[in-house]
């Protein structure tokens, strides 16, 4: 590399030009990705940038001919993407891809058929990968980090683009999912509304003509979407979408949809086998579990307690939490099943001290209004039937199936 | 060619503004057109009177001429209306007037006197309000076109012409104004649709203008007239024809509008004609003035849409013309109209700067002539003649146009009540309308739109006085209801506009107010020429600031009235719409302050008009019928006033006002500020100074966006020592002498920490603390301590938005490290989200964010045991926690109890079986205290059990008395009845603490 010469920085600058001028012409996505795909790092893109830096007058090899200057736009800005990209300046590198990245939207827009996705595809990506590399630089230098989000609103023409009618749209799932990714970095989640309006309100398209793996992608976030919305028959539908599609090798994809699906399904009253949290190295629900089927509160707040920031940035900790319920439950149960060992005609009443015997065996200090509280909301939410007498301190439950599975359904319903 | 080019550039700028107007339009949804017409309607009815009395013996032909007439104005509306779309100046609007109108046409041509008539006018009767208002906007510029008019009179033979010269040369106007014109339009002019509309009309027209122009010429005997027409003409017609290019389509479309227009057109001719045919000298004066003010009218017509109306004066015009032509005397008319002194005046103008003005009205012209060639020619062959004058006129009256707030001066100062001046109003509405036809009516409807949403000038002084007089913002706000309770009243009564608020109690300042309007007047060109940039920015300020000033420039400065003046001028950055009845009310003070506005408008220069005619009426005999009509007319105004005047328009008026009303407490904010400033100072010129100053301030704000801002050059130091200051928004940069220093800030923060005054006085020093903090952008403890202090007293008084604000300042406080009392607000950070978001995403994102040290805070603990509670439903805990909060936790719970008591029966109620007592519930649910204490606060429990069964019952819970006489909760029972009451303070705006009545009461506490 050092000893590039000037020569042959001249022919491999034009030999770049050649193949993108010919991979368009031919329409062949597959090698015009390979000229916007800067974060693959290959060896030619390497060397094109070092050739680059060293011939300095590049846009007058691209004026010299026709059949470049036509795409001059797009590549006079990503020449200079590409040099700051080689020399570590993500900062200008991003302004210098988007910049490039619009031209070739313009093109884009012009080609009737969809046979540029493929390369779409790789622009959207990299737009959002200098993005995030162009923040950091920025937040370094203490500046505010604004890269990411101006990426979003390009993405979101993009999305603009291909959201319509017609061949193109096979390509707005993989826009939206990169956005997606975007809003989720950003914190800024509400976004998403209107890009899954578009692409779920719309009849226009069958989502399943979307390619498989955007599909398991759209469905991990809005699945995720749901978790934080709470509804969790909506987001066990999602996640389990994209668990079923997801390509069964990649792991690391199954763990981030199963990080969700867990506590989902825990919440709906399905639990997990060990193994699986074994597999994919979901540990920190273990005792989660655990406490479920123990009914042991304890260890619930323990699990809670310990793992507590991750919960709380994956965004599960109040799903977790909420699983108490299904705790006291369990725990109610237990009592009523050793009563009814005992004296199966009276087992059917059980004594409010009880309960707090029992919570204090597991150093749970309640007093009796607070437990006879989590036993009336118990009853409310129908995790246990029966009623409660308050004069005489007595839960008394139904003797037909008193304590109710979820069976998938959410608590309370 | 010249020529063309200024008058395109001076063309353009009226239509960028019935841009800007259009938001106005389409917000009043079609009924903007719909005011203009109303101007020509009444104009009619005079008509009417007029040709009745006159045409006594005619009146089959005069209504076969109408029928036709109106028929072909049907459809002619049709075609306007597409034009007007095609334009796309106001599309949906206008298609809808059309068709109001024809229909109105068909009742209204067959019946004059007929109830479906009048009902006809009550309709438009809103209207008029906006029609008089659309004129004042349109000539906000037209200092110059005065002079063609005065010019015009004076040869014309006027009878009052020194009362009209002195007005119109009154040294204020016309010298603020004399340079203003042109920069005015070169700034504005970016439209270049308008130009195209304008082209449109002119192209259709022109050829059958010459051809009319021509034959008129012949048979009217006046060979100099021609003359000056034709080279006037080609140079429009150059212009039409390379504007055409541009709108191709639009052209039969426009030349359909410009039938229209002529239509009314023939109207004003008739009128004149009628002049003549009395032909003594003074008439033909006047005469020519009308003219003149008719061309005005075919203008409005068209916009308005109420061709049909003006078909049916055209006819009458026609019918009435020809026997006046019979009678004799008419050459003497036509010379007078045709007068090529009159004419060369006008052009010498148009190659002035009003050229610009001029090239409208040209237009305007050859739209109006048109139709008369069409109707005319075929039933009378004198017509021609006619055509001819009014050719001459359209002309005169596209100077008119400009006048046309020359006409508001006019008709001021000319209260003698010539016919010419009353005329003129008339016409100075309708030419707002014609020219822009596309634009002009997106501009009129706006303006309408404002207009109609206005009160009386007076008034709003009144309610400036009254402001200006607040020592803080909760007196402000107190005296906005207040205020806001008079108005309605008043409205209620109908004495809003016939209640002289210049002399009613509250504050006179009568000296500031003089001084303030010399100095004010000035203002106003300095911010015009701004206008221009300031419209690229947002289409909303520019056009309340712009207008307004116009307006005054040419209005105020002919005003004699000072006092009206000046408080246009104040509040003029408001409404326009405001400014023009005021202008007109300053017209008429005397006179109209009692006729309602909106009427009072139209009807006056009618009346004058009348008056004036009359003489002439008389020696044809006609007089006795004429004043007949007359009474049937005012009877006619009456009606139509008071429908104006019903609630719904009233409410109408008083939103459309009401949008204003925010820029304008601004505006009038800052005029009092520094008004307070210059307290002492008398001096004319130091004000004019300072309110160049800020105007060029506030210019700037306007066209520099908040980045581009050198804030390091505008952190002042603070050399006021008073330690109490009242918060006033600013409007402009900070001056040193009323911006407390630090150590001023800290006493004047300790004396709000030991005030004893409410919380609105409170909230009012600390944001002015925070605002001098901010503008010296001190950063600190006491920055921190400021907030903090503020926040809390937010909390304690329940004022959230303000809360808000502290918070979210302390936030980025509390990040740059400045030390504080950060656990104790994130704890109320935490409750906020909590409590009254509920979003589980920002709880998530905060709580991740809490650092590890802040669990261990007694307040944040506190928190986030309520969340916990909260989530779980655990009633109990809750009420635990509540009776235990730290600092102000139990501020933002107190948001919550409602919530959580009802959860928690609803619970309560599908759990429990049979009952449960309510001393029970009372004491869980936070309503008495713990058990424990019962023996110490016998009384306290009792008063928390009775509190505790009336919110069950105001619930729906069912209760029951056991044996013992206590309580009881029936769960069963009740699991079906609970629902939450509607909140008794219940108010629209969702924020109990704005109710008025509320309000006023923690006000005066």
């Amino acid at each position: 590399m050092a000893y590039l010469s000037m020569g042959e920085a001249h022919r491999r600058i034009t030999e770049y030009l050649n193949s993108f001028s010919e991979s368009v012409f031919s329409q062949d996505a597959a090698s015009l990705k390979l000229l916007l795909c800067f974060s693959s790092n290959s060896p030619s893109l390497l060397s094109v940038a070092d050739s680059l830096n060293l011939f300095q007058d590049a846009n007058r090899l691209i004026k010299q001919s026709d059949k470049y200057s036509q795409f001059g736009e797009i590549i006079v800005h990503l020449f200079r993407s590409l040099q700051n990209y080689r020399l570590g300046h993500s900062f200008d590198a991003y302004n210098a891809y988007e910049k490039a990245a619009n031209a070739f939207i313009q093109e884009f827009r012009n080609w009737d058929s969809a046979w540029a996705l493929e390369a779409l595809y790789v622009v959207a990506y990299e737009i959002r990968i200098l993005a995030e590399r162009a923040d950091r630089e920025l937040a370094s230098s203490g500046k505010p980090p604004e890269k990411l989000k101006g990426a979003g609103s390009f993405l979101m023409k993009v999305f603009g683009v291909l959201a319509g009618k017609g061949p193109k749209r096979v390509g707005a799932l993989y826009v939206t999912c990169q956005l997606f990714k975007i809003y989720f970095k950003l914190g800024t989640v509400h976004l998403c509304r209107s890009v899954i309006r578009s692409i779920e309100a719309v009849r226009i398209f069958d989502f399943e003509e979307f390619p498989k793996r955007d599909k398991v992608t759209y469905m991990y976030y809005t699945g995720r979407l749901e978790v934080f919305n709470e509804n969790f028959p909506a987001a066990d539908h999602k996640l389990s979408y994209a668990l079923t599609h997801c390509n069964p090798h990649s792991e690391a994809n199954i763990r981030m949809i199963l990080k969700y699906l867990i506590p989902v399904k825990l919440s709906l009253g399905i639990l997990p086998q060990d193994w699986l949290l074994e597999k994919y190295n979901l540990v920190e629900y273990r005792n989660v579990v655990l406490a479920l089927k123990s009914g042991d509160l304890r260890l619930l707040r323990a699990a809670l307690d310990e793992h507590e920031d991750r919960f709380l940035r994956s965004g599960v900790y109040l799903v977790l939490e909420k699983l108490e319920l299904q705790v006291y439950q369990r725990l109610l149960k237990k009592i009523y099943i050793i009563q009814k060992q005992k004296d199966p005609s009276k087992a059917h009443q059980i004594k409010l001290e009880v309960i707090i015997k029992a919570l204090k065996w597991l150093e749970i200090d309640m007093d009796s209004d607070e437990v006879e509280c989590i036993v009336v909301i118990l009853i409310h939410k129908n995790l246990v039937k029966g009623y409660f007498a308050h004069k005489s301190k007595v839960v008394v439950l139904s003797k037909q199936d008193p304590f109710p599975k979820l069976n998938g359904k959410p608590v309370g319903s | 060619m010249n020529q063309a080019g200024n008058t395109e550039a001076l063309l353009a700028p009226p239509g960028t503004i019935p841009r800007e107007l259009q938001n106005f339009s389409d917000a009043n949804s079609g009924q903007p057109t719909i005011p203009p017409s109303i101007g020509s309607e009444v104009q009619w009815n005079i008509h009417r009177v007029d040709n009745g009395s006159v045409q006594a013996g005619f009146p089959p032909n005069s209504i076969y001429n109408y029928q036709t007439h109106t028929q072909l104005h049907s459809s002619e509306g049709m075609n306007g209306s597409t034009a007007a779309s095609s334009s796309t100046l106001a599309p949906s609007t206008v298609p809808q007037d059309y068709s109001a109108y024809s229909t109105h046409q068909n009742s209204t041509a067959y019946g004059y006197g007929t109830t479906g008539y009048t009902s006809y006018y009550s309709s438009y009767q809103q209207q008029t309000s906006h029609s008089y208002s659309q004129p004042i906007p349109a000539y906000p510029n037209t200092g110059h076109p005065y002079q063609p008019l005065s010019s015009f009179q004076n040869t014309g033979s006027y009878a009052a012409p020194a009362n009209y010269s002195s007005t119109y040369y009154n040294p204020g106007d016309y010298q603020t104004s004399a340079g203003y014109p042109t920069t005015n339009y070169s700034s504005q002019t970016s439209s270049q649709w308008n130009e195209g509309n304008y082209v449109n009309y002119s192209s259709y027209q022109y050829s059958n203008y010459a051809a009319t122009s021509m034959g008129a010429y012949g048979s009217a005997s006046t060979p100099a007239a021609p003359l000056h027409y034709q080279p006037q003409h080609p140079q429009y017609y150059g212009q039409s024809n390379t504007e055409v290019t541009c709108a191709p389509g639009t052209e039969n479309l426009s030349a359909s509008a410009t039938t229209k227009l002529d239509c009314p057109t023939p109207e004003v001719t008739g009128v004149t004609w009628d002049y003549s045919a009395t032909s003594q000298p003074q008439q033909t004066s006047a005469v020519s003035w009308r003219p003149e003010v008719t061309s005005f009218q075919p203008l409005q017509q068209p916009t308005t849409m109420i061709n049909g109306a003006q078909d049916g004066h055209w006819n009458y015009g026609a019918s009435g013309f020809t026997n006046h032509q019979s009678s004799a005397g008419k050459p003497e008319a036509y010379q007078p109209f045709d007068t090529t002194s009159v004419y060369a005046s006008f052009q010498e103008h148009q190659k002035s700067v009003a050229s610009g003005t001029q090239g409208n009205n040209l237009e305007y012209h050859t739209v109006h002539q048109v139709p008369q060639t069409n109707q005319f020619p075929s039933t009378f062959k004198d017509s021609q003649s006619l055509d001819s004058r009014r050719v001459s006129k359209f002309q005169i009256q596209t100077n008119p146009r400009i006048v046309s707030n020359l006409g508001l001066g006019f008709v001021k100062t000319e209260k003698a009540g010539s016919g010419a001046s009353t005329t003129t109003k008339p016409a100075y509405v309708s030419v707002s309308l014609p020219n822009p036809s596309d634009k002009v009516l997106s501009n009129d409807a706006s303006h309408s739109a404002l207009k109609s949403g206005t009160f009386p000038k007076s008034l709003r002084g009144y309610v400036e006085r009254a402001l200006a007089r607040c020592k803080n913002d909760a007196e402000l706000a107190a005296c906005q209801a207040v205020m806001k309770e008079i108005i309605t009243s008043a409205t209620a009564d109908s004495t809003l506009y016939t209640r002289d608020w210049d002399t009613e109690p509250l504050f006179p300042l009568p000296s500031v107010d003089e001084a303030n309007k010399v100095a004010q007047h000035p203002v106003s060109v300095p911010t015009f020429r701004r206008s221009p940039t300031r419209r690229a920015k947002s289409r909303w300020e520019p056009l309340q600031m712009e207008k307004p000033q116009d307006r005054l420039a040419h209005v105020g400065v002919p005003a004699v009235k000072s006092g009206g003046w000046k408080k246009a001028n104040k509040r003029e950055k408001k409404s326009l719409g405001v400014d023009s009845e005021s202008t007109g009310d300053r017209v008429d003070s005397i006179k109209l302050s009692n006729m309602e506005q909106n009427v009072a408008m139209s009807q006056r220069p009618f009346k004058r008009q009348r008056i004036a005619d009359k003489p002439t009426m008389m020696e044809n005999g006609n007089a006795s019928s004429d004043s007949d009509k007359e009474q049937s007319l005012s009877s006619y105004y009456s009606t139509a006033s008071s429908l104006a005047n019903t609630p719904e328009e009233r409410k109408r008026r008083e939103n459309r006002s009401k949008r204003f009303d925010k820029g304008q407490g601004n505006r009038t904010e800052f005029y009092h500020h520094h008004k307070t400033k210059d307290a002492g100072v008398e001096n004319l010129y130091t004000r004019r100074a300072t309110a160049m100053v800020m105007t060029k301030k506030l210019d700037n704000r306007g066209s520099e966006s908040v980045e581009d801002m050198d804030w390091d050059a505008l952190t002042v130091k603070g050399t006021c020592q008073e330690i109490e200051k009242r918060y006033l928004r600013l409007t402009s940069a900070p001056d040193p002498a009323t911006v407390r220093p630090e150590d001023v800030l800290e006493k004047a923060l300790a004396m709000v920490q030991i005030s004893q005054k409410n919380y609105l006085y409170k909230c009012d020093q600390l944001k002015s603390i925070r605002q001098d903090l901010t503008v010296q952008r001190i950063r600190n403890g006491l920055t921190v301590k400021v907030y903090e202090t503020h926040a809390r007293l937010a909390l304690e008084y329940g004022d959230l938005s303000e809360y808000n604000q502290c918070q979210s300042q302390l936030k980025t406080l509390y990040a740059e490290g400045i030390v504080g009392c950060h656990m104790e607000f994130s704890a109320y950070s935490l409750l906020c989200v909590i409590l009254l978001s509920n979003n589980y995403r920002d709880l998530l994102s905060l709580m991740s964010r809490l650092p590890s040290d802040a669990k261990e805070d007694e307040a944040v603990k506190h928190a986030l045991a309520v969340r916990a509670a909260v989530t779980s439903g655990n009633y109990i805990m809750f009420f635990k926690l509540y009776k235990k909060a730290p600092n102000l936790n139990s501020y933002l719970m107190d948001l919550y109890v409602d919530k959580m008591r009802y959860k928690a029966v609803c619970c309560m109620s599908k759990s429990y079986r049979p009952n449960i007592p309510v001393s029970y519930i009372s004491q869980v649910l936070g309503f008495s205290c713990a058990s424990s204490a019962i023996d110490e606060n016998e009384g306290k429990e009792k008063d928390g059990l009775e509190e505790c069964v009336e919110w069950l019952k105001a619930h729906g819970a069912c209760l029951v008395t056991d044996n013992n006489g206590g309580m009881q909760f029936d769960a069963k029972a009740s699991s079906s009845s609970l629902y939450i009451p509607e909140p008794e303070d219940a108010v629209a705006h969702g924020d109990a603490n704005l109710a008025v009545d509320d309000f006023l009461a923690r006000v005066s506490s």
